[in-house]
């Protein structure tokens, strides 16, 4: 059917489709289905490529892929592939080029593929009659490059990687059976060439960043890739939003203290400040400041104090419990000391410490932080000591202290792949140290009078701590509790004197507790006058703290159904298709003969997917060589549906061993869908046996055409074909009766036949010509001579082993020069391939006598049947070729010996 | 002070290490296979369960206590005539379950035919469990539990009667598999060990000391 019809709707006005062809395109092995036109508008030509639905009829079965304009750089080359030879009638195979792009087509059997070349041709020679006169500008193809520039550009990217390779296979295999294909170079196309190229290039580029990254449709579909590590965090993540279901509150109390020493050593005991409390506490976080205040601490960070003041502190905590040290950090002058009561160990983990500087230039260790962090139970926890700026009028610079010291302390995580935790970042802070903040705009009578009046609720109001607490400019969302205790600074160190010294310091409260967090109480806040060591008063401050502490069987029943809500979206997300068929029997398969059926894929899933026919374990091919499903992949959007077309089709590879019964049609198909299932699709056919892919041995010994015949029996014969020992009673014939038919016909009708051999005949004619040999219901064959001819060399090119064995080929080509030895060799044939041999060079030279009205002669006949009759089992190379063909010419002249042989003929 | 509750002994949040392991269904058609995979997977039971042609894909998570098992699970055909695809589902598993029906004797024979294949052709270290399926049938058993134990006894494979209809035993037989599956860090080299409490032994790790800071 012609379906150029369908492709005219899709054109313009002005525009028509001369003669369309369906053909399958060759890219990377991946085999497609495509509907070729030559269109035609005013006197210039492009080929449009389509995809198409089965039977084009109308415009709406048709899409176009691809134009490619019939320019001077335009050609189109018949080719060899690796595995098959040239031989007129099989499927045509063609490259078309067009710059630097290449697509490879093959096309049907037939004199229609014969008659669309034969077009091509014909427009591209006109072309090249103008050159350079005149060249074509095809402004007519505008319209529709931007449809098809994205297929386009694809094409070129993939092409631009083989170009190499299809150039170098381009000098070894081409040869112009069709059409001419060399084009002159000279600058111009050069330059075209290059400016090409460096297109390609950037294309390929592109494509290389796109591919490299995986294309996942949703985030649930990661979670079955375990390289994403998503699933981890998902829990991870799941288990933080409902730690409510699985914890509960247990209050445990942090003893919090800080003491500015003024680098003074320990002259009394610490108790009065640490064992304060009427129990033991659970925790104790102490921290120092100006621990050592020598230019040796400063510049060697050491000091003998370090050691002096953590004995003393030891020596002064609760005497009620014992006590272990976690840990202790220090920076210059700045300590934290972290206790806990032996029995709370083992449930402390991930602690780790951290220190930072704001003091001279902003980072050395006069002044700023040191910091710890841990996990308690299920609740982290940061404590921080600071040391912030001096003097009263600098409090602007404490605020920008404080937000340094959150800002570049960073714990780093266990997790490497997570960034370091900031101190803000914690369940629990609690903030403590020499704050340095001042009262200010009272004078210091004013102030003095306040506190002995003990009216600390009127000072605080002057407290720079507060104000700018208040002002929300510092310590945002940290707790204070009430101060109820005298200002902590300055004393005449050893008393409980106000600063005597002539500055007579405004007394302050430089030394406070801060907190922020959930489930946190304070119980005490206050300061401890007795202790007279430095111009400081220590503070302390004893939180009670509702710690997270997980309930193990509640814990797991949480993950639990964590685990399981990430499983079933999961499940969700697998794709799903429903097949319209999953069984198809193919009935009575021929040679050479399509068969198709369609099986249609519907995506009735929660998402969309990608679907695939995989191959099977131990297995080249996703499917049989005589079995194709196109598309064999795609993608598939939700309820969207997609025809597979499954096609069967016998020829010469795959008929030998179907004919013997070695091989079924018989297959399993397997459907993937990416990250799904796997459908099953079985195919079944019987096939009809065919002479077309038997053997000459098998042949000779069959009586009747080979359709008449069990399927026994045939294989039977097959079998004994191969046995040297033959009983009298199966006496095998001297050919086949199929060559003899075939050439009789030929003999008796074609004679003087115009161009035999060299015309293609029809594929309707030889699908005739194999049913009559195939069944013998007709006394003589149908069909053109041409069809005849045709069919003749489609039997040779399909014996299993060739005229000439496999086995004697080296042999041949070893004395290819020399006439008897290549007689010689022929003589030691097997029977039946001999008789065929001589029985068709007797034919030949019989046509070669009437060369003056079939215009044959040996150097048309002999490439003609010589690669047919000699094949190699390899590749053949241009020196073989010409081997074969000098062997065979040997026996096309006529010999006194062959002479007598004609004479002989009943003909 | 209020009283302490019994927390968990290393306070620390249990283990959310995860394996994941290949495990493949086989079996005679209609002995339940498929039955099995829904019931633990959705907790479903279909009585008019379609035939399997083809190769179910579905994913489902076992919690131990210290370790997550997640199985992919791969249901396959049972049909003869796909008997010869069956090496591309358990090629590479590390678990399977091979299924028969204790109403059907020769669902048994066909089971242990498998079972050769499996020790044969599958990976060395592969563990297998056999599933005596329809236990609820027990008025029907042509197949004695003993006779099914022995075998699974002598051949050193796991072995439970089931009922996907009844749920018996299935949430059981998975787990069964999870807790045999070696499960072995390289799977999930991510995951670096925890501490178990602070160390107050380790003197280094108490002082931490530092001039100008960061």
């Amino acid at each position: 059917m012609d379906q150029s019809v369908a492709i005219q709707e899709t054109l313009a006005e002005g525009e028509s489709c001369t003669i369309a062809v369906e053909c399958v395109s060759l890219l990377n092995d991946v085999r497609d289905s495509k509907l070729i036109g030559l269109v035609r508008q005013n006197k210039e030509h492009a080929l449009f490529i389509y995809s198409h639905r089965r039977m084009a009829i109308t415009g709406e079965d048709v899409t176009l892929g691809q134009i490619i304009p019939i320019s001077y750089d335009f050609s189109v080359v018949e080719v060899s592939s690796p595995d098959e030879l040239a031989v007129v009638g099989a499927d045509t195979r063609v490259r078309v080029t067009f710059l630097e792009e290449e697509l490879e087509l093959k096309l049907p059997f037939g004199s229609h593929t014969r008659l669309f070349l034969s077009e091509v041709n014909r427009a591209w020679s006109d072309v090249c009659q103008q050159y350079p006169k005149e060249e074509p500008k095809f402004d007519w193809l505008t319209k529709y490059r931007k449809v098809s520039k994205g297929a386009r550009s694809l094409r070129k990217s993939i092409g631009a990687t083989t170009v190499k390779m299809s150039q170098m296979k381009k000098a070894e295999r081409a040869h112009t059976a069709n059409s001419s294909a060399l084009k002159k170079e000279d600058e111009s196309a050069r330059g075209d060439a290059l400016q090409s190229q460096e297109k390609v290039k950037g294309e390929v580029k592109d494509d290389l960043i796109r591919n490299s990254q995986p294309v996942l449709s949703n985030k649930a579909q990661m979670l079955g890739m375990p390289q994403f590590g998503l699933r981890d965090n998902l829990i991870k993540c799941e288990l933080l939003k409902n730690e409510d279901a699985y914890t509960y509150i247990e209050n445990y109390s942090f003893f919090l203290g800080t003491y500015n020493v003024n680098g003074q050593t320990p002259k009394e005991s610490l108790s009065p400040w640490l064992a304060s409390t009427a129990s033991p506490p659970d925790f104790y976080l102490i921290g120092f400041q100006e621990l050592d205040l020598s230019k040796e601490a400063f510049l060697f960070n050491d000091t003998p104090k370090e050691p002096e003041w953590m004995l003393a502190v030891y020596k002064g905590l609760h005497p009620d419990a014992k006590y272990a040290l976690v840990k202790l950090v220090r920076l210059v002058g700045i300590m934290l000391l972290f206790y806990v009561k032996a029995e709370h160990a083992p449930h402390i983990s991930e602690v780790e410490a951290e220190t930072v500087g704001t003091g001279v230039m902003g980072r050395m260790g006069n002044k700023g932080a040191v910091s710890i962090r841990f996990q308690f139970h299920n609740s982290d926890i940061c404590v921080v000591n600071s040391h912030l700026a001096a003097h009263t009028e600098e409090f602007e610079r404490r605020n920008q202290d404080f937000k340094d010291i959150c800002r570049r302390i960073q714990f780093r995580q266990e997790d490497p792949t997570l960034p370091p935790l900031t101190i803000l970042k914690h369940n629990i802070v609690l903030w403590l140290g020499d704050l340095n903040y001042r009262i200010s705009d009272l004078e210091v009578d004013h102030v003095k009078d306040l506190i002995s009046k003990k009216d600390f609720e009127t000072l605080h109001t002057y407290d720079q701590l507060k104000r700018q607490m208040d002002e929300e400019v510092v310590f945002v969302g940290f707790t204070e509790g009430e101060i109820d205790f005298q200002p902590t600074y300055k004393y005449d160190t050893g008393s409980d004197q106000w600063d005597t010294s002539e500055k007579c310091r405004v007394p302050a409260w430089c030394d406070r507790i801060l907190w922020r967090g959930k489930s946190i109480k304070q119980l005490h806040y206050q300061s401890h006058m007795t202790l007279k060591t430095s111009d400081h008063k220590p503070v302390s401050s004893l939180l009670e703290i509702g710690i997270k502490v997980v309930n193990e069987e509640s814990y797991k029943r949480t993950f639990e159904e964590i685990v399981r809500q990430i499983d079933r979206l999961e499940n969700d997300c697998i794709p799903s298709v429903s097949l319209s068929e999953r069984e198809f029997h193919f009935q009575d398969v021929k040679f050479m003969q399509h068969q198709a059926r369609t099986v249609t894929v519907h995506n009735d899933g929660q998402v969309p997917c990608q679907f695939e026919f995989i191959q099977k374990l131990d297995e080249p091919a996703y499917c049989k060589p005589w079995l194709t499903a196109n598309p064999a992949k795609g993608f598939l959007a939700q309820g969207a549906s997609v025809d597979i077309d499954l096609e069967v089709f016998v020829n010469r590879h795959t008929a030998p061993e179907l004919n013997a019964g070695l091989q079924q049609l018989e297959d399993i198909l397997v459907l993937h869908l990416e990250r799904g299932k796997d459908y099953f699709i079985s195919i079944t056919g019987s096939y009809l046996p065919s002479c077309f892919g038997s053997s000459l041995s098998a042949l000779c010994l069959l009586r009747e055409p080979i359709q008449d015949m069990p399927l026994e029996s045939i294989r039977e014969l097959s079998v004994k074909s191969n046995s040297p020992v033959i009983d009298s009673a199966d006496k095998p014939q001297e050919i086949p009766k199929e060559i003899w038919m075939m050439v009789d016909h030929l003999f008796r009708y074609a004679k003087k036949q115009e161009d035999l051999f060299q015309q293609p005949g029809l594929r309707s004619e030889f699908e005739e010509i194999r049913d009559c040999l195939d069944t013998g219901c007709l006394d003589t064959l149908p069909g053109s001579n041409h069809s005849v001819a045709e069919a003749l060399l489609l039997f040779l090119d399909a014996l299993p082993e060739p005229v000439i064995p496999f086995s004697f080929y080296q042999q041949c080509l070893d004395c290819c020069s020399d006439s008897s030895h290549c007689r010689q060799i022929i003589s030691m044939l097997p029977q039946c391939h001999k008789n065929v041999f001589n029985y068709l060079t007797a034919f030949l030279q019989e046509l070669l006598r009437h060369s003056a009205y079939n215009r044959l002669d040996v150097n048309v006949v002999a490439p003609i049947f010589a690669g047919l009759l000699l094949r190699s089992p390899d590749k053949q190379d241009i020196n073989e070729k010409r081997k074969v063909k000098e062997f065979f010419q040997h026996f096309l002249v006529q010999t006194s010996s062959d002479r007598d042989i004609h004479e002989k003929s009943p003909e | 002070m209020s009283t302490r509750g019994t927390g968990r002994a290393n306070g620390n949040l249990p283990q959310t290490k995860i394996c994941q392991f290949k495990l493949v269904l086989l079996g005679d058609m209609a002995v339940g296979k498929s039955s099995l995979v829904l019931r633990f997977v959705k907790g479903q039971f279909d009585e008019f369960q379609e035939t399997t042609i083809g190769a179910a894909f579905l994913a489902q998570s076992v919690c131990l206590d210290d370790t997550t098992v997640k199985f992919e699970i791969w249901d396959t055909a049972g049909q003869e005539r796909y008997h010869s695809l069956a090496p591309m589902y358990y090629r590479g598993a590390q678990a399977a379950i091979v299924v028969f029906d204790i109403t059907k004797p020769e669902t048994f024979e066909r089971a242990k035919a498998w079972v050769k294949e499996l020790q044969r052709q599958a990976s060395p270290n592969i563990v297998i469990a056999l599933a005596g399926n329809k236990a609820d049938l027990a008025d029907k058993r042509l197949v004695e539990y003993e006779e099914a134990q022995t075998y699974a006894e002598d051949t050193g494979l796991l072995f439970m009667e089931t009922s996907a209809k009844t749920a018996m035993n299935v949430n059981e037989l998975f787990l069964a598999i999870a807790k045999k599956m070696p499960k072995t860090d390289t799977q999930n080299p991510t995951h670096a060990a925890r501490h178990r409490g602070v160390n107050l032994q380790d003197p280094d790790a108490q002082s931490t000391r530092s001039c100008c800071g960061n």
